[in-house]
């Protein structure tokens, strides 16, 4: 960790050799014979464009030499003074997003009309498939063209009948099976109807342990991503609070 | 938020109280004869350059020992407007007063926000080399000695009074680049000497994680400059960064684009080179000038006081999330450990012990817990996940949202507001998340 400037010409291949490393030592002599035509070959290609360049050669070698030779190149193109400038080499090999809905950098809303009102549906749609677009497929952000919508035009009850309704329908459907079992399985056992046992203190426990069960864990993953929760939500207080630890112990002595 | 601050100082007063109860009879009120209390502050940047001008003008015999007077750090360069009352620096150390700030979401949504700032209110964007220099040269004023030297090690004390040893390699323009080994006897040593802390290592003051910032230094036309002249950029996302952001800061004549990450330190260029794609139309003809990283510490150091040794700034590990705020962590708690070490030893008149650096440590922990507590909580909900940082933006929007960022950002102070719009405000945060997270969940459905 001692220098953190290291010079341009070294900096792009280094994850990668040493991810590489150990392949590197022996895939390394079965590629000398092949070296000069892939410098050759990504010289001309230019610099900067990593990413197309593995697909390019269809030797016998594999994948990751390819793409460790053409690294090297590229490394050699950069030294030769070609890429010192922030270039649009990243080119884009996808075209941008583009809607015909999506106007000056929202939804409009009249294109979304259906029966005289705004299928909020629809719009939800396109939203959910821009953000996908873009999660894949990242594109630069634009002064010309801002991105200005808010998810707050949508009305809340649409949000409640389109994701929060068939929740709730799914949880109310768990706890009333739970509960028809547990109330049927309680009383079999002690003989306490539905009205005796709603009089119970722990009977009224488990109804409510049953309750917050099934808000809270949905999915099974759900038991570690609370454990985990708890655990997080006093790490960092840990974090401080550790020299503190230390001048206690340190006191006992 | 409210209740969130006012438990957290409740939890952190509960140590306080419990030390004050037990009596202790400290063994060291020891009178030194004939000289004052000699300290070492090891690191010359705004920690160090703060702890030694208090040192020094509180009657301390002290020599700051810096390794690199011309450094120039990579580093944002961003301090609050209490910084520069607080420390009384002079206006034109500040190259540009940023007042607007964009944020950029996953899916390009761009709130711009700074509205509510006042005419006088900004960020000062400073070169680190001109506000260390400028501490140092303080610090010296007050009578501090400042050393061009290399710290290398300490000797810890023969007896519970003796003194520490410090070897460090002395630079003299005139020896050349070796440098010649000297060593001085100082009775306390503050290490101030960043991230990579040999003062910590020494110490045994245990290690921390850190995440690795990594920027470059663009010079772009005169045309795109003038868009940033005022304005810093935020970009969030999973292309960007995994649990930090990708930023545009304007510096004095060019801009630095940069990203950080914790978890994903392999794969920081790629970042980067997300980064410069997303802002890429903004600084498309720039030449970079520079490339530089370096790592934040995440949170403090488990050690930072060992008898008459302790660490300030990033030594320590003062960074905060989800902001990476450091300079006026670092300076504050340099100051506040020279002030403890001055009153515990009366002015540099008596020897100091443990208890007064935990004094230091104690004032700091009380004064900023709420606030790094409130940035980790905002760290952990809102640079989650791309759903959780669309919800952010969106939050961003929102003027009381930007008025209380900024009011405790730039004073680091929170003014309770009216409980009303804390409650609207919750209601909102939790509507975005909400809406972020069911459209997240429609978007695993679909494939494109």
């Amino acid at each position: 960790m001692a220098s953190f400037s290291p010079p341009l010409s070294s900096t792009l291949p280094t994850s990668l050799n040493r991810v590489h490393f150990s392949r590197r030592n022996w895939l390394c002599f079965l590629q000398k014979r092949n070296q000069s035509l892939f410098l050759a070959k990504s010289i001309e290609n230019g610099a900067g464009n990593v990413n197309s360049i593995a697909t390019e050669e269809k030797r016998e070698s594999s994948p990751v030499a390819v793409a460790e030779k053409k690294e090297e190149g590229a490394k050699k193109a950069e030294s030769l003074g070609l890429n010192g400038t922030v270039s649009t080499s990243v080119k884009a090999e996808v075209p941008s997003f583009k809607d015909e809905r999506w106007v000056g950098g929202t939804w409009d809303l009249k294109q979304f009309q259906k029966g005289g009102k705004t299928d909020w549906d629809a719009v939800i749609d396109a939203e959910v498939r821009r953000r996908k677009w873009l999660q894949d497929n990242p594109e630069a952000s634009s002064n010309n063209e801002p991105v200005v919508f808010d998810t707050s035009i949508i009305p809340w009850w649409q949000w409640i009948k389109r994701f929060h309704l068939p929740e709730a329908e799914l949880l109310n459907g768990r706890a009333a099976m739970i509960g028809f079992f547990m109330a049927y399985f309680v009383d079999s056992l002690t003989g306490a109807g539905l009205v005796d046992q709603m009089g119970n203190f722990f009977c009224k426990t488990l109804l409510f342990v049953a309750v917050v069960g099934v808000l809270f864990v949905r999915k099974n993953e759900d038991i570690e991503n609370i454990k985990k929760l708890i655990e997080e939500s006093t790490f960092y207080d840990k974090q401080w609070q550790a020299t503190w630890q230390d001048e206690n112990s340190s006191d006992k002595n | 938020m409210a209740s969130l601050t006012s438990t957290t100082a409740a939890a952190v007063a509960r140590p306080a109280r419990r030390r004050s109860l037990a009596v202790r009879a400290s063994a060291t009120s020891v009178k030194l004869a004939g000289r004052p209390l000699r300290v070492a502050v090891v690191g010359g940047g705004p920690a160090g350059g703060a702890a030694a001008e208090t040192l020094a003008k509180g009657g301390v015999e002290t020599i700051l020992i810096e390794r690199k007077m011309d450094n120039c750090k990579p580093c944002g360069g961003a301090i609050p407007l209490c910084m520069v009352e607080e420390f009384s620096l002079p206006l034109d150390l500040i190259d540009r007063r940023v007042t607007k700030m964009k944020m950029i979401s996953p899916s390009n949504v761009a709130v711009d926000i700074g509205r509510t700032l006042g005419p006088d209110e900004y960020i000062g964007m400073v070169r680190r080399e001109v506000l260390d220099a400028y501490l140092r040269s303080r610090a010296e004023a007050a009578g501090a000695e400042v050393v061009n030297g290399l710290f290398l090690k300490f000797d810890a004390p023969q007896e519970p009074n003796g003194p520490y040893r410090i070897h460090y390699n002395h630079y003299d323009g005139a020896k050349g680049e070796r440098g010649e080994r000297r060593t001085i006897e100082v009775d306390a040593v503050v290490g101030a000497d960043g991230a990579n802390s040999r003062v910590a290592k020494e110490m045994g003051a245990g290690d921390y994680e850190y995440a690795i910032a990594f920027q470059e230094r663009v010079r772009i036309p005169e045309e795109k400059m003038e868009y940033y002249r005022e304005r810093a950029e935020m970009y969030v996302g999973d292309d960007v960064s995994p649990d930090f952001y990708g930023w545009v800061f304007p510096k004095c004549d060019h801009v630095a684009v940069g990203t950080g990450t914790v978890t994903h330190k392999a794969d920081i260029k790629k970042f980067q080179a997300a980064t410069r794609l997303r802002a890429r139309d903004k600084i498309e003809g720039g030449k970079i000038i520079r490339v530089e990283a370096h790592p934040i510490p995440e949170h403090p150091r488990p050690k930072r006081v060992s008898d008459r040794v302790t660490l300030v700034g990033d030594a320590a590990g003062y960074v905060t999330k989800c902001s990476g705020e450091g300079i006026y962590f670092a300076a504050k708690s340099g100051r506040m450990c020279a002030e403890a070490i001055v009153e515990g030893s009366a002015n540099g008149t008596r020897l100091i012990d443990e208890s007064d650096l935990r004094k230091y440590l104690e004032k700091f922990d009380k004064m900023y817990w709420p606030t790094y507590k409130v940035l980790d909580v905002l760290q952990k909900v809102f640079y989650r996940s791309n759903a959780a940082r669309e919800a952010f933006v969106e939050m961003c929007a929102d003027e009381y949202v930007q008025k209380m960022t900024f009011d405790s950002y730039l004073y680091k102070r929170v003014v309770p507001g009216n409980p009303l719009d804390d409650i609207r405000l919750a209601v909102n945060t939790i509507g975005s998340l909400v809406r972020a997270s069911a459209l997240t969940r429609e978007m695993k459905k679909i494939t494109l």
